[in-house]
């Protein structure tokens, strides 16, 4: 058979503005207000939060040599400009991902588990329980002042099958990585438009948006003052879960509150990206784009991007490999097998390496973005293949405001560091001191 | 017709449950509750509606010690105190007090009812002893039930709900996954109250979304925005498309709603030639083509293909029409590809039905163009709207001077606010929006002040949330039943996803809806409804999971007779299917083996029916040859999901079948089972057979003993392949697809496979009631709620189970109708 893929050009974000990706026209709309507000000397840091399921192929990701001056292994080769940026982590175990004492192959719900290192409650129901990820833990300590205190993205709907998680999980342990309470998962959004226009608000111009916003904040007023009456003769767990209506309230209020302030210099032009590309490539480097604007414009310090559900049978034609990630993540050991599927984690790296290069060519105050930023890369597994959860991969992408040393491999002992111990000195880079969180015995040492 | 058996004063008998079909039909019930009487006050759960025994049975339950001897010779063996298999410990069950211990008892019926004990290899009591004890058991937890009535909760609409509201209120079509995030499901379906929570990122959504559909409705949407649709990649245009004009060949039918009275803009991208490469060359070498665009089927532009999009930038930017007016409102927009006679020859000898466009240019072969995308751009010179649905729906009154401006929109108001709060709009109500009206107004016109209090109308919680009250006068602990408003919105949200419409309002306003006669007459008149379409695709795509055919991805080199063709018309199969039961109000029974399904002539050919022409769905009768497509079983949207991408799973087959037909679940597999090894790249290598492989599980212990409950089920089903297709051989070897189920059933393919459900299907009537329980109430179904499904099941026997029964019955039980009052914490807490 003569099988090729079929190719639709597929601009789907500017309408307008010819063949240009998105970023040249996106900068021209940073309010030029927020972004040199910015006062050089204490620039603030950045966290990102990237998870993969499904492992990496063994043999494929850890340099050879340990501390510095390794070849980069073929599937981190992307981020090799960055070196000095890259802190590539081996070794680590995540615990909290494996099945717990009694139950078995339940370890493709846990995605949420990524960062909060503790093994989710297993249930189908409403008694969710996963622990704080440290994202949340570091907004509410940086994010505060801006317009969103963090943006969750993903880049697959989990729509289409919802119904379809397993073992007794919920599907919220795989929907979301990112959970502002131990009990609460926020929503990852797919849509670029809708991230768009959180950041610069919806309406054609300038004056339009402000009016818009002007009118949703009326808007919140009124609700806020007629839940009073709404609270009264309902019972008291629908009274807890309209006063977390009443909170949510209050929190868009505070955003719209920025927003308004900052409207006086709100982008001219009048161009929205439009829907959800269908390609994996333009999608995620969307995503990417407007997570590197949000930075620029100071408008959030916090992201974090779910690249991939777990089990998925999503192809990536660009990688080059024929086979979806689920079914090519169980490699069989076999040589050729294993190539191919390093060469499809090289590819998810190499989206990661688009992001990176845009954030070291932003300056920020005495440096660039990258500079300021930390991005922690992993997954949750080791061997896929074999379900495994220990050697499992991790990269750290930035300098944390001079806080990270780049350039570096660090190998830890297999099967005796919990991922808990790497999220707890990721928190300490950005203030959060704690004695643990998750599942961590302690601090990883040397980082 | 059956007719119900009225007892004074609530009594209920649970009497001899359903039995297998072996042996003599099943019992009627001795007695059955009162429904509840139309004039009554809050019940408490002593008299609770139907479906709740509450009193003592009339006949005493026979002798303990007879099932205690049962237990101890067929069950104690294995489930005892010291081996504690399963962590089930019958020897320390006390028989004479079963009500106690509720939740191991029907984990004890569940596997009984479904022949999962005593496993095969053990010794089994006969049929008639076997019924007698599950009897027993269960009138015994149906003699001590005690009622469940755990509020659902505050229910947030999700987002299929919200779309449809938007529909009911305003007439108008949304897509509202542009506006809402997915949201997560729990028991396996996405409308469950506790699960849909709140967060700052939802309700910006739902604030935006208010925004948007406001000037969307009111047809003040002034700046062009883009809409683009996608052609599935893998979707053949070969072949006519059903809904575009005949004498059409491929394309897409779109279904948009254009925002204003104005000039769109359509562009039309090809699919190009080429791998992967940007490309100035469209897909397709026949020469000739025409494409026309048309609006509600009136042709609006014809091209030519290969002079204006076949070649050039277009091909990679999409070619435009030149504007093109258009009144706002929801329109067809047909964009298709004028049929010719025409046959290339590849057609003739093109051995797989797989879409051309997937396989890139093939030397030696030609291919018709294919259209890849279709974006609608525009309003251009928006004049706002003049006549639409959402304008005829929204504008009840048209002011005829500014001094009767107020009183209009007042009128305007409070109709929309009675319908989207699902309750008479109070003054309040009224006063709220008419602030949002006047603030519009100023700015404005008088449409732009109803467009202004819409918005705030859409952003209020009592729109985004059901809210239900809870009376003050019933002491916490005690149960109610909930308003007759809030039983409406019960009602339409189970069978519609919607908000009730005027008459349930009407009805409920007038305190008739509790009536169990009313309840009846508007059951069946919503069930008859075109809006419980909902209930058919939300319901049907979970419970059975055909939102999954969504992302089935089975390997284009091993099955490219697969396209996104086939998986459409899997998906109406099981669409137009499952609508029958429910419109024709048949059996449930029939979803196991009815012997007619829905094809057009794509799925007639997969599925080897002749005679089947054109894109058109239609029933077909299914005779003795066509016997492997009858019920569930034999569609292949069930078997193509249940497979992997790359070969049958008798594994997940079996598993699937276990649970959706008889509501129980194989053990979780252990850790670290390595995977099959894949098929070799060889074609001419020596693979084994799919029951080869499965071979190798029964040599190992370990692994026998749970593969052999589930196994055989799917070993079954063997005949069908990855995507449903039926097939005598695998890997050249005659299929044998025998086996002997975990009952000691000996089967041998699907046909003796589905006798032996339907010999289960009183367990499968339970099945499908749990799961439509758990649909209706929005929360999870548990063991305390058993003793209601088994009487909501028996109920429905005597119409030898209609859809309407069952619906029926849920709609009257006590769960449905009633709400547990809650301890007020906070009034606890202040003192």
């Amino acid at each position: 058979m003569y099988l090729t893929k079929k190719h639709i050009p597929r601009r789907t974000f500017l309408r307008g503005a010819g063949v240009t990706l998105a970023l040249p026209l996106l900068d021209a709309m940073i309010p030029a207000g927020t972004l040199l507000a910015q006062t050089a000397a204490n620039p603030p840091s950045r966290f990102v939060g990237i998870f993969f399921p499904h492992g990496m192929a063994p043999g494929y990701w850890i340099p050879k040599t340990e501390g510095t001056g390794w070849e980069f292994p073929l599937i981190y080769k992307p981020l090799e400009p960055y070196r000095e940026h890259v802190t590539v982590l081996s070794g680590l175990h995540a615990r909290c991902a494996e099945a717990a004492p009694g139950e078995t192959a339940a370890d493709h719900w846990v995605a949420s588990a990524f960062m909060s290192a503790n093994k989710p409650r297993r249930t189908a129901g409403a008694d969710l329980f996963n622990g704080t990820t440290i994202d949340q833990l570091i907004a509410k300590k940086i994010g505060q002042e801006t317009l969103l205190p963090s943006m969750q993205l993903a880049v697959e709907d989990p729509g289409a099958a919802s119904s379809n998680c397993g073992e007794g999980y919920s599907c919220a342990y795989s929907n979301s990585i990112s959970w502002s309470t131990p009990t609460t998962p926020l929503p990852m959004e797919l849509n670029p438009q809708v991230v768009f226009e959180r950041m610069f608000g919806d309406g054609s111009s300038a004056q339009q948006r402000a009016a818009r916003r002007a009118r949703d904040r009326s808007i919140l007023d009124s609700v806020t003052g007629s839940l009073a009456r709404l609270r009264t003769d309902i019972s008291a767990s629908d009274r807890r879960r309209l006063d977390q209506f009443a909170q949510d309230v209050r929190e868009i209020e505070r955003r719209l509150q920025i927003a308004m302030k900052a409207s006086q210099e709100a982008p001219t032009a009048s161009t929205v990206p439009v829907g959800v590309p269908d390609s994996f490539d333009q999608h995620i480097k969307l995503h990417f784009d407007l997570l590197a604007l949000a930075f620029r414009g100071d408008l959030t310090r916090v992201g974090t991007l779910l690249g991939a559900r777990d089990l998925t049978n999503r192809f990536f034609p660009e990688s080059g490999l024929t086979m979806s990630f689920h079914a090519g993540s169980h490699h069989g050991e076999d040589t050729t097998r294993l190539m191919a599927y390093a060469k499809m984690n090289q590819y998810h790296i190499k989206m990661l390496a688009h992001f990176v290069d845009q954030l070291a060519h932003t300056p920020d105050g005495d440096g660039t973005l990258l500079d300021h930023s930390l991005i922690l890369y992993g997954t949750n597994m080791g061997n896929s293949n074999q379900h495994l959860h220990y050697d499992v991969p991790h990269v750290l992408v930035g300098k944390a405001s001079g806080q990270l040393k780049g350039g570096r491999h660090l190998a830890y002992p297999s099967k005796t560091v919990p991922t808990g111990n790497l999220l707890l000195s990721v928190l300490d880079k950005f203030g959060v001191n704690q004695d643990s969180v998750g599942d961590s015995t302690g601090r990883l040492e040397n980082l | 017709m059956y007719k119900k058996i009225i007892v004074a004063g609530g009594l209920a008998v649970a009497s001899v449950a359903l039995v297998s079909g072996q042996a003599a039909g099943p019992q009627r019930p001795a007695a059955r509750s009162a429904p509840p009487a139309s004039t009554s006050a809050p019940r408490t759960s002593t008299s609770a509606p139907q479906g709740q025994a509450s009193e003592a049975p009339a006949t005493p339950a026979p002798d303990v010690a007879a099932q205690r001897a049962l237990l101890d010779r067929y069950c104690v063996t294995c489930h005892n105190e010291k081996l504690k298999t399963a962590n089930l410990m019958l020897d320390k069950l006390d028989l004479a007090r079963l009500g106690d211990q509720a939740q191991v008892g029907e984990k004890v019926v569940r596997k009984l009812r479904a022949g999962m004990m005593p496993p095969s290899g053990m010794p089994r009591p006969d049929q008639a002893t076997r019924e007698g004890l599950i009897g027993w058991l269960e009138r015994e937890l149906d003699r001590h039930a005690t009622t469940h009535l755990p509020p659902p909760g505050l229910h947030r609409l999700n987002r299929a709900e919200y779309a449809n509201a938007i529909r009911d209120l305003l007439a108008l079509e949304v897509d509202a996954t542009k506006f809402l995030p997915s949201d997560d499901s729990s028991y396996g379906f996405d409308n469950m109250a506790g699960t849909l929570g709140m967060s700052p990122a939802l309700l910006e959504a739902y604030l935006s979304a208010a925004g948007k559909i406001s000037r969307l409705a009111i047809g003040s949407v002034t700046a062009p925005t883009m809409t683009q649709y996608t052609v599935p990649p893998g979707f053949s245009q070969n072949y006519h498309i059903e809904g575009l004009p005949f004498g059409t060949r491929g394309g897409i039918l779109i279904e948009h709603e254009f925002p204003a009275d104005a000039e769109y803009v359509f562009k039309i991208t090809p699919v190009s030639e080429g791998n992967m490469g940007q490309s100035n060359k469209a897909f397709g070498q026949i020469k000739g083509e025409k494409l026309q665009v048309t609006i509600d089927g009136e042709l609006v532009k014809l091209f030519d293909w290969d002079r204006e999009m076949g070649q050039g930038e277009g091909v990679r930017f999409g070619v435009p029409t030149p504007r093109i007016p258009v009144k706002a409102g929801l329109h067809k927009v047909g964009v298709t590809f004028l049929a010719t006679n025409y046959e290339p020859d590849s057609s003739l000898n093109q051995p797989f039905e797989r879409a051309t466009i997937e396989t890139g240019g093939i030397p030696g072969f030609v291919f018709f163009p294919h259209i890849g995308l279709v974006r609608v751009e525009g309003p251009y010179d928006a004049m706002g709207a003049d006549v639409t649905p959402s304008r005829r729906k929204i504008f009840v009154c048209r002011p005829s001077s500014a001094k009767n401006e107020e009183g209009c929109a007042r009128t305007i108001l409070s109709t929309l606010a009675s319908q989207a709060f699902r309750r008479p709009a109070s003054a309040q109500d009224v006063g709220t929006l008419m602030e949002f009206y006047r603030e519009g107004r100023n700015e404005g016109t008088f449409d732009s002040g109803i467009e202004a209090a819409l918005q705030r109308l859409l952003a209020d919680p009592e729109f985004v949330y059901r809210r239900e009250t809870e009376p003050a006068n019933v002491p916490p602990g005690k149960s109610y039943r909930v308003s007759d408003l809030a039983l409406a919105s019960r009602l339409s949200f189970f069978l519609w996803s919607s908000l009730p419409d005027r008459e349930l309002l009407t009805l409920a306003g007038q305190g008739q809806l509790k009536d169990p006669a009313v309840l009846e007459r508007q059951v069946k008149r919503m069930l008859a409804d075109s809006r419980s379409e909902a209930l058919v695709s939300n319901f049907t795509g979970q419970w059975l999971n055909v939102r999954g055919l969504q992302v089935a991805d089975p390997v284009m080199l091993l099955y490219p007779d697969f396209d996104d063709n086939l998986r459409d018309a899997f998906r109406r199969e099981m669409e137009l299917f499952f609508d029958s039961i429910v419109h024709e109000d048949r059996s449930i029974l029939d979803l196991l083996s009815a012997d007619y399904t829905f094809v057009d002539e794509r799925l007639a050919k997969h599925y080897g029916i002749p005679n089947v022409y054109g894109s058109r769905f239609r029933r077909v009768t299914l005779g003795p040859d066509l016997d492997m497509r009858r019920g569930l079983l034999g569609k292949g949207a069930l078997l193509t999901i249940t497979s992997l991408p790359a070969r049958t799973s008798p594994v997940a087959r079996g598993k699937w079948v276990m649970q959706t037909f008889l509501g129980v679940s194989p053990p979780d597999p252990p850790p670290n089972v390595p995977d099959l090894k894949p098929k070799k790249g060889d074609a001419n290598a020596k693979e084994p057979t799919m029951r080869e492989r499965m071979e190798q599980h029964r040599a190992n212990p370990y692994c026998a003993s749970c593969h052999k409950i589930f196994e055989p089920f799917g070993i079954a089903l063997e005949n069908y392949d990855g995507i449903g297709k039926w097939r005598i051989k695998d890997e050249g070897v005659p299929i044998d697809s025998s086996g002997v189920l975990v009952d000691g059933t000996a089967v041998d393919g699907v046909a003796s496979l589905r006798e032996t459900l339907v010999r289960y299907s009183p367990q499968f009537v339970r099945v499908v009631t749990e799961k439509l329980l758990t649909y209706a109430l929005g929360r999870g179904v548990e063991y305390a709620d058993m003793p209601l499904v088994r009487s909501i099941a028996r109920d429905a026997a005597g119409s030898n189970y209609r859809f309407s029964s069952l619906v029926l019955g849920i709609v009257r039980s006590a769960p449905f109708q009633m709400n547990i009052k809650q301890p007020n914490t906070e009034q606890q807490a202040a003192r």
